[in-house]
């Protein structure tokens, strides 16, 4: 990854005139932590970083940022924001523009091809944080951890995300501007990573989620980071009618988790963010993923490649598979 | 439990074609089992998939949908889209292990009595083999 380049690309995009802000990454406050970074002048660029530990999806700043009403006299600021993405980035910004979210024009998108990205729960496993400031890079295949004067080559798969070991679109969909080469994909299991679920009895499967879904605190992380969870008036802050109830039980938990996976499905782009969040490590990608799997091929449809597509649920075809209808 | 298990199911028919099906049912004198309670709503289109998850969360031991053939809708294609989506909560259920033969989608229209019948005793029978539901029903909690 030529960062160098990223940050003259980063400082040329935010000193034009029609760019409010850039959104990147920055070095957190310790460990491996990255932060979020908003660059407003060419000073900024300077702290910008593209590293495997960049997991974070930023396309959720686009509907997030707060839209409060022009004073009079005033005019809107319509200028752009860019924003930096990775393959699974750029379909979620895809996905915004289908369902008119955001606009095309209102955002400038810097695609950066991702080579698969670092779970920091693993790592921080394997390779405990110091006070010693680490760099992390990719080595070819592998990852590459320099901590102080030590080097140390982490095997690929001893600590890659499992989104990133799942994920099929590596390259940005769309980008305005494209740094780096593009990466060849690799191979990904057909079944999502939900086989092993699936195969279980119905009994077993129920203990599995079961166990899962009381966990589960309701403290709507999953929604809040979610790219694609930006509705103003989401169903589970409404209170007339409450669609789901806000008791913490589980019988409410688990119409709370068959909602938020229901209101993503043909939609979801599986960027991972909902159970990179969740506080007490509830496998939600796995239900996305499941959803996204029979969308795929009962249907022929992905989510998120096409910004001219028909949204999948706010459309049909007469031929669609109708064998469980009696 | 030497009574036999007596299933509640909740029905969402389409006004326009099950329900007069259902209708036709009743004024043919058809006899078919009493464990449905159908809730009449415009179109099968207009059924939320939390519909059929609130169902369950509130007694509801199977649960059926009912709309107009394909190409039949009084709205040209709100059933479509309702196939879309109940196919997808169908898979979800399933997936989570709730025995989907707790859900049910049919197609009857407005001259269909008989199948609106066949329907029911399949739905029941269906429930009556799953069993009672008490995965993820709301537990009351006595004042």
């Amino acid at each position: 990854m030529d960062l160098d380049k990223l940050r003259k690309t980063a400082a040329e995009v935010v000193s034009r005139d029609d760019v409010k802000y850039l959104i990147g990454w920055r070095r957190g406050t310790f460990g491996y932590r990255v932060a979020p970074h908003f660059i407003e002048d060419a000073a900024g660029v300077d702290e910008l970083i593209f590293s495997p530990l960049c997991i974070a999806n930023l396309a959720n700043y686009l509907t997030l940022t707060e839209k409060l009403p022009v004073p009079r006299g005033q005019e809107a600021d319509t200028r752009k924001v860019a924003l930096l993405v990775k393959g699974c980035d750029s379909r979620a910004v895809a996905q915004l523009i289908v369902e008119k979210g955001i606009k095309r024009e209102d955002v400038v998108v810097i695609g950066m091809p991702c080579p698969g990205m670092i779970d920091w729960k693993l790592l921080a496993e394997r390779y405990p944080e110091t006070d010693v400031a680490a760099e992390i890079g990719w080595k070819g295949e592998d990852f590459l951890l320099i901590r102080g004067e030590e080097e140390i080559t982490i095997p690929r798969a001893e600590v890659l995300a499992e989104k990133c070991r799942l994920c099929r679109h590596p390259n940005p969909v769309l980008s305005d501007i494209t740094i780096g080469e593009a990466v060849e994909p690799w191979a990904v299991a057909e079944d999502s990573g939900v086989a092993e679920i699936e195969a279980k009895e119905a009994a077993e499967r129920w203990d599995y989620w079961e166990e899962q879904f009381s966990k589960c605190i309701r403290c709507y992380s999953c929604r809040n980071a979610c790219p694609l969870c930006y509705c103003e008036d989401c169903i589970l802050d409404r209170l007339d009618p409450i669609w789901v109830n806000r008791a913490v039980n589980f019988s409410e938990n688990t119409a709370f988790h068959l909602a938020r996976a229901f209101h993503l499905a043909g939609r979801c782009v599986e960027c991972g963010e909902c159970e990179r969040v969740c506080p007490v490590g509830i496998p939600l990608g796995k239900l996305n993923r499941k959803l996204a799997r029979t969308v795929r091929e009962e249907y022929g449809f992905e989510p998120g490649l096409d910004p001219e597509a028909e949204p999948f649920q706010a459309s049909f075809k007469p031929d669609d598979p109708e064998e469980f209808i009696l | 439990m030497s009574e036999q298990f007596k299933p509640n199911i909740v029905a969402f028919l389409c006004n326009w074609c099950t329900y007069a099906g259902a209708d036709l049912a009743g004024t043919s004198r058809i006899q078919y089992p009493a464990n449905v309670k159908i809730i009449r709503v415009m179109c099968s289109g207009r059924v939320n998939p939390l519909y059929v998850v609130n169902a369950l969360q509130q007694g509801a031991d199977g649960v059926l949908i009912s709309g107009c053939h394909p190409g039949d809708c009084h709205y040209m294609e709100g059933n479509y889209y309702a196939r879309r989506r109940l196919k997808l909560l169908k898979e979800l259920l399933e997936f989570t292990g709730v025995d989907p033969r707790r859900f049910n989608m049919s197609w009857v229209s407005a001259s269909e009595g008989h199948k609106w019948k066949e329907v029911v005793e399949k739905a029941v029978e269906d429930a009556i083999a799953a069993g009672p539901f008490d995965q993820f029903r709301r537990r009351q909690i006595g004042w």
